[in-house]
């Protein structure tokens, strides 16, 4: 953020503040010439013109390329680590855990009566995102860190090789994912919009803690906040995704690294909630699969997990037979 | 053994471009890539100065710390010099380098780059043999092997642009300094060598 | 890590011969290997590096390197340049460090110069135009279709109906057949580029001191402690000099003052940067000159020695108060009280100019001023002083001297009939039949017109035109079509002429400009780089280039196709009477030599092509500051042979480095002003009086010497039996009349020198030039001034006829005050050069290398006049000038390197026109990278009255957003 503030006050000052009192004629040139070290005191960042059109090239020194080869070098394999590592670790314990205490079971077992939980379109949508987001991740993380893990295992030509066909999925791939965020923002976003309901949803800690499930509509406050993340953080990472897919078109060198960095900061954050939501979505509760497998869900689990939705389901229901 | 470097005495850079157009001669580097350029500061204005620039050979270069395929050499006169096998074109030594000097063919759809060329001090690449055709077609041309130094440097019109064993050319200039009494500065020395010209 | 070999001892030797004696004086190329600590020892590894080099790998590792030394085709430094060679394809280029003018370095395009022989937007093939579309035909078929049209056009219209066009890119023997060629034609329209760059130069400072050329060289600049840069760029026109200046500012801690109306990339590197209004660089002068004379800062025992009439030019100079100089050029008297002082007090001090100072209505006289003022300061002479004139072409030096001028067979001997008689007895043909080749002995002896008028010439009604007919032929051999003002009225009279033929390494603006539809012929003529021959750089120092490939595609050499055309025209048999031809091509060497025989006034007779092969092949041996070679068998010799070299090759002067220079020997190449303009002048001697160079035997002045002269100093008997039968021959009954300069026996300049003598004389350099317009420099306003309120006072010249055409530039000027075009059109427009690009910027424009680095023609303009006309940085704007409606797009370079109400434009660019792209008119395959509108579209009528050098430098126009 300091960054980003220091990149906006540096647009906004003069690329060369010009002395009020520059002579015209009559003085000497070689004595009033510029020098680096008061440039680079005062600036930061040494700028001036070139005749070619590649624009950037007017540059000269931009000593923050160090800073930001510091940030790849130092913070982004730490970071990588921490968070997917470490996600997977917690949800390697909980998944430990729950094999010894039992997955979530719905209560009462399965009614043998199913609803529709989500048409073929939601599905397509969502897998959609789902797919492409697993070969952004893996491409991403491989770029990110593959030189620490797989490189010594594979080789440098393979390795190349492999990441090169990385780079070229990763920036197509880009545009099936941002179409998936887009369309289930469009299709669920009226679901998701946050209330009260939400609020006593945590409370209960999604019926974790209690006995009974607290209501919810078609999606729970858990879900919601998923969404939320999916929707935000994908179209943060879209937009900066394509902030570096068509390099320079709209920002200057600063601007291209801070995208960079929030690009690959934001990844990871991602990559560790979408694992959490992998967690939850297969293993971690019976029945939940189900919704984006088959889009059928046991009407039972339903009424337990999305009772205000399934009331709405029926209520459309009936007033179409009622008709 | 010797750390060779590059310094242009901005003093004496008047921005005739020999050095951008030697480098093409030398390495027949194609419309669009710019091993080398030459900029100027306060252009038209008291102050004007101009700097040749092209990769600097950093010592710890950034650009080889952030590859993400680490394609990156260092030779043993410290010319830092890449692997065209081995570049994927990702853009990241771009970011990294604090003096533009990586380049991008244009390749394909959007912003997609094909594999990286920049400056390689005429020391060719850092596989196959040297000066042998495969070497010059792929990395330009491999003066350093035959004794020579970088074109750019030798064709200066006002021996502006410095190349070769950092200690020498740094002594050149301070004494330059000494005899004219200014100097505006060893330019990028250092950012890239984390050490300047004192005189 | 990789590691790779290198042998550290060889990168050293390499890296000391890139820093040569650069490193600010202190580090000699051979103090540098002592301060390495490695003496003697490295002095073998130079050897070794040597060796190395020569073995070194080119591109196909293997095959045999052949390295060529050839020289720079672009600016008139003069660069050396390397070929590496294989199986006759131009692989590498390398640095020439032995080269005491370049010592390895290039500019831009000297570092490019390889992509010429590339040639990938070359012409490939002879063309015709036929009803709007090219089409490829044979050399021969081409050369008869020429020839037979230029033989009907001569049988009606008469031998001045066609314009001969020649190149300062000609080798010193190209542009001297060229001459040759036009002269048996029979006619003195025969013009180049000198022209258009510094023929006002020639003519003030020949009028001034004796001979129209640089005094010193880019070397001998190293020598001085002011150097004044007066309407000149050389950062961008001459870099490879900047080297030499840039030293001598560093070592000798020298002033380097730049008076220019741009603060350009030379003042950059100034101590003192100093802005005037455009055209008004007489008031500047004479505004210094005033504060010289005002503190009697002037050298009193030079003028009185040496100068004729300054006392004519104190009397103009008293008007030039600094209150008045301010007002007319915007600049403060304290200013060029510095300037004054620095002139006079720290010596040496050199002038350099370029066009800044030529190009302008009044050009002989802003020169005349110039000269007056290193005159009046004992600035000539000299080392380290002097008019240091940055010649433009690599050749506009050496094409001058040969003659492609309107009023001079070659090396100045002028049109009168002794200059006839001079050059038929040189060429050992009959007076009258070259007489006979022409339409009177009058046109023999009128001067021709010129290349800045020749589409007037076509236009003007018959009789205002004083020659049989109109031109209706346009030959052009090496000369860009956009290189001439008023373009608009040139492309009038492109498409009115019934023959265009171009030969030229590329279509030129010529193919694409006009809406001609036949009677056009593109010749592919190669470089100079496929063709061996001599070329004079702006020193005079003249240097042999060697081959380096044969000529690309069908392209032919210009002795070729000169020889083709003569051979077609019938008098090949005439003109090549002593000139060795070998399957059709004239060789250089055979040339030369030719030159040699017959150009005794300028000293171009010493020169032979071995003499000057011997000092390409061992450059090494000659010192960097007095060009002076030690050792080997060019020992004593000045590099180059510097003209004026007298006596036969065998005689062995070494050339003069120096102008004037009364320092050294005449055998020393030491000199005196020359005796050009009799010897006295109402009374008042015009010879030099108790001045005299080293050892001469006359301790004071002297005519010019002739036999009859010879005879009264009793030197006569010093000449040989041979060479007095040759004087009686020449002179015939009057023998006592032969001057040295038409002395063939040389016997003349020999004796004259033996006694320490110049054998021109030794005079007074005449500050008061009674034969010029105005003998004295007076200001005068721009045909279309800033400030027309000062018109009045400072009028341009009444209208006149000269040159077979009138001017009207009185007229003009009057007409513009009137009409109040200085409101409708309130920005002065000037123009000069890009470093990447030269001339009309055809070749370079062609050369990717080059073209990348300018891909849009721009206009300059200060912040506050974009700013008041909503223009930003890269906006496309209108650009109106004040004739013709003319009008150019061109994009928009806000910067305040031009003063408020000044704008720039670069004058290399052409191949749109008034907004129109004419690409597609190019022949397919030859249209440059890069084209852009000309800024000549939109500069305006004015011509010096001496030369009818056109303004480029001053006009007014209009910028609008487009």
């Amino acid at each position: 953020m300091i960054r980003i503030l220091l990149v906006l006050a540096m647009m906004m000052a003069p690329a060369m503040a010009q002395r009020p009192d520059a002579p015209v004629t009559g003085f000497n040139p070689t004595t009033a010439s510029v020098n680096e070290a008061q440039l680079l005191d005062a600036l930061k960042q040494v700028n001036g013109r070139v005749s070619i059109p590649d624009k950037k090239s007017a540059v000269l020194i931009q000593p923050e390329g160090k800073n930001w080869r510091d940030f790849q070098r130092g913070v982004v394999p730490w970071l990588a680590g921490l968070l997917v590592l470490g996600t997977l670790a917690a949800l390697a314990a909980l998944a430990v855990f729950y094999v010894v205490r039992g997955r979530v079971m719905m209560e009462g077992g399965g009614s043998g009566e199913t609803i529709t939980r989500f048409g073929g379109f939601e599905r397509f949508m969502h897998w959609l995102t789902a797919g492409s987001w697993l070969v952004l991740a893996l491409s991403g993380l491989n770029l990110a860190v593959g030189k620490h893990v797989l490189l010594p295992l594979i080789g440098e030509s393979a390795f190349s090789t492999l990441t090169a066909l990385g780079k070229i999925a990763h920036n197509y791939i880009a545009f099936p994912f941002t179409t998936g965020i887009v369309l289930m923002f469009l299709v669920w976003v009226r679901h998701n919009i946050p209330n009260a309901m939400d609020i006593s949803w945590f409370r209960q800690g999604g019926g974790l803690i209690g006995s009974a499930h607290p209501p919810a509509g078609k999606f729970n406050g858990g879900q919601k906040a998923i969404f939320w993340i999916v929707v935000l953080g994908g179209g943060v990472m879209a937009a900066s995704g394509f902030l570096l897919l068509f390099p320079f078109s709209v920002t200057d060198i600063a601007g291209m690294q801070t995208g960079q960095m929030v690009h690959g900061v934001l990844a990871l954050l991602m990559i560790a909630a979408m694992l959490s939501h992998i967690y939850i979505g297969s293993v971690g509760m019976e029945g939940a699969f189900a919704a984006m497998g088959t889009g059928e869900v046991d009407l039972q689990w339903a009424k337990a997990h999305h009772s205000l939705w399934v009331e709405e389901v029926e209520a459309k229901t009936k007033g179409v037979a009622a008709e | 053994m010797a750390r060779v470097k590059f310094l242009c005495d901005a003093d004496r850079c008047i921005n005739c471009n020999a050095c951008v157009t030697a480098c093409k001669n030398a390495n027949e580097v194609p419309w669009g890539i710019n091993r080398r350029r030459v900029v100027t500061i306060n252009d038209g204005k008291p102050g004007e100065r101009s700097v040749s620039m092209a990769c600097m050979h950093c010592t710890d270069a950034p650009c080889a710390a952030v590859c993400p395929v680490d394609c990156f050499f260092t030779t043993a006169d410290g010319v830092v010099l890449h692997s065209k096998d081995l570049c994927i074109g990702c853009g990241y030594c771009f970011y990294a380098c604090p003096f533009g000097a990586p380049q991008y063919p244009r390749v394909g759809n959007f912003g997609t780059r094909g594999k990286m060329d920049k400056c390689t001090f005429c020391s060719g690449g850092p596989e196959g043999e040297d000066g042998s055709a495969a070497e010059f077609a792929k990395y330009g041309s491999n003066r350093m092997a035959e004794g020579k130094l970088p074109l750019c440097a030798e064709m200066c019109s006002t021996k502006s642009l410095l190349a070769g064993d950092g200690e020498i050319i740094a002594q050149i200039y301070r004494e330059r300094v000494q005899k004219r009494g200014y100097g505006s500065g060893a330019w990028g020395w250092k950012t890239a060598y984390k050490e300047t010209v004192t005189v | 890590m990789l590691i790779k070999r290198r042998d550290a001892l060889v990168q050293r030797t390499r890296l000391q011969s890139v820093l040569g004696d650069l490193s600010s004086g202190a580090l000699d190329r051979r103090a540098f290997l002592r301060r390495a600590g490695i003496g003697a020892v490295s002095l073998t590894a130079v050897a070794l590096g040597a060796v190395k080099k020569a073995d070194a790998a080119a591109l196909t590792p293997g095959a045999a390197v052949k390295r060529i030394k050839a020289v720079c085709t672009h600016c008139s430094v003069g660069c050396s340049v390397i070929a590496e060679v294989q199986n006759d394809v131009w692989v590498r280029q390398e640095p020439a460090f032995d080269s005491p003018i370049n010592r390895g370095s290039h500019c831009a395009k000297g570092a490019a110069v390889r992509e010429l022989v590339k040639g990938s937007r070359r012409l490939r093939s002879p063309m015709k135009l036929v009803d709007g579309q090219w089409q490829k035909i044979t050399w021969d078929t081409a050369l008869d279709e020429i020839a037979d049209k230029l033989k009907a056009i001569r049988a009606k219209s008469g031998p001045d109906s066609v314009f001969w066009l020649g190149s300062a890119k000609f080798s010193n023997e190209g542009a001297y057949l060229y001459r040759k060629l036009a002269a048996f034609w029979g006619t003195n329209s025969v013009d180049h580029q000198a022209r258009i760059c510094h023929s006002t130069t020639v003519a003030g400072v020949a009028n001034t001191w004796g001979y129209g050329a640089m005094t010193n060289s880019y070397n001998d600049i190293r020598n001085s402690k002011t150097m004044v840069i007066m309407g000149g760029n050389p950062a961008e026109a001459h870099p490879v000099s900047l080297q030499h200046l840039l030293t001598a500012k560093e070592v000798n801690r020298a002033n380097m003052v730049v008076i220019d109306p741009r603060f350009t990339r030379t003042a950059a590197h100034a101590t003192d940067y100093i802005r005037l209004r455009p055209g008004t660089d007489i008031p500047v002068i004479w505004g210094i000159l005033w504060h010289v004379f005002e503190n009697k800062w002037e050298d009193r025992d030079f003028i009185k020695t040496r100068v004729f009439g300054m006392d004519e030019v104190r009397k103009e100079v008293a008007k030039w108060t600094p209150e008045e100089v301010e007002r007319v050029s915007g600049v403060p008297g304290e200013q060029l009280k510095r300037v004054a002082q620095m002139m006079a007090k720290e010596k040496p001090a050199t002038l350099i100019w370029c066009m800044g100072a030529t190009q302008k209505t009044v050009g002989t006289a802003n020169v005349r001023a110039y000269c007056i003022l290193l005159l009046a300061t004992g600035n000539v002479g000299g080392f380290g002083n002097g008019a240091n004139i940055f010649r433009g072409h690599c050749n506009v030096q050496g094409a001058t001297d040969a003659g492609l001028d309107v009023t001079s067979l070659p090396y100045y001997y002028g049109l009168a009939e002794g200059a006839w008689r001079h050059w038929a007895r040189v060429w050992d043909v009959a007076y009258d039949d070259l007489l006979a080749r022409f339409d009177s002995k009058a046109m023999m002896e009128a001067n021709g017109i010129q290349t800045t008028r020749w589409f007037d010439a076509v236009l003007f009604p018959k009789d205002q035109v004083a020659q049989r007919d109109n031109f209706r032929a346009m030959m052009v051999f090496g000369h860009g079509g956009n290189t001439v003002t008023r373009m608009p009225e040139m492309i009038k009279g492109l498409e009115k002429l019934d023959l265009l033929v171009v030969a030229d390494p590329h279509p030129t603006t010529y193919a694409a400009i006009s809406e001609r539809k036949n009677g056009t012929y593109l010749l592919p003529v190669c470089t100079q780089f496929e063709t061996s021959g001599s070329r004079t750089a702006s020193n005079r120092s003249i240097q042999w280039a060697e081959r380096v490939v044969p000529p690309i595609w069908e392209s032919r050499d210009d002795y070729e196709v000169m020889y083709r055309l003569s051979v077609r025209l019938g008098f090949a048999e005439q003109m090549f009477k002593h000139i060795k031809v070998v399957n059709n091509r004239p060789e250089p060497e055979d040339i030369l030599r030719e030159i040699n025989r017959g150009a005794w006034s300028t000293g171009y007779t010493g020169q032979s092509p071995e003499r000057l092969k011997a000092h390409m092949e061992h450059q090494d041996k000659f010192d960097v500051v007095t060009l002076r070679a030690k050792g080997g068998p060019v020992d004593g010799d000045y590099y180059g042979l510097p003209w004026p070299c007298w006596g036969t090759p065998e005689q062995k002067h070494p050339g003069t480095h120096t102008l004037y220079n009364t320092s050294l020997h005449v055998k020393d190449g030491g000199g005196t002003f020359r005796a050009r303009f009799g010897v006295e002048y109402k009374g008042e001697t015009l010879l030099a009086e108790g001045s005299y160079s080293l050892g001469s035997e006359i301790k004071d002045g002297y005519p010019e010497f002739t036999y009859g002269v010879l005879k009264k100093l009793g030197w006569d008997g010093d000449l040989t039996a041979e060479e007095l039968a040759v004087i009686q021959k020449i002179g015939g009954a009057n023998p006592d009349a032969v001057a040295w300069s038409i002395d063939l026996s040389g016997g003349i300049t020999r004796v004259a020198i033996k006694h320490g003598c110049l054998p021109y004389g030794n005079a007074k350099a005449r500050a008061n030039a009674v034969n010029l317009p105005d003998p004295v420099p007076v200001h005068r306003e721009p045909i279309y001034s800033a400030r027309p309120d000062l018109v009045s006072k400072y009028p341009t010249l009444p209208d006149y006829k000269a040159f077979r055409l009138a001017n009207i530039g009185g007229t003009v000027q009057r007409k513009a005050v009137s009409d109040g075009v200085a409101k409708l059109f309130p920005i002065i427009l000037t123009s000069g050069r890009l470093v990447e690009y030269e001339g009309g910027g055809e070749e370079t424009r062609s050369n990717p290398w080059l073209a990348e680095l300018q891909q849009d023609m721009f206009v300059e303009i200060n912040p506050a006049d974009a700013l008041s006309r909503g223009i930003n940085e890269g906006d496309w704007v209108w650009v109106n000038g004040p004739e013709s409606n003319s009008k150019a797009k061109v994009k928009a370079k806000v910067v305040e390197r031009v003063g408020k109400g000044v704008a720039f434009m670069p004058f290399h660019f052409a191949g749109w026109y008034q907004g129109v792209d004419q690409r597609s008119k190019y022949p397919k395959g030859t249209d440059p990278y890069v084209l852009g509108e000309s800024v000549n579209t939109l500069t305006t009528y004015g011509y010096d009255p001496v030369t009818y050098m056109q303004e480029t430098k001053v006009t007014l126009c209009q910028i609008v957003k487009a």
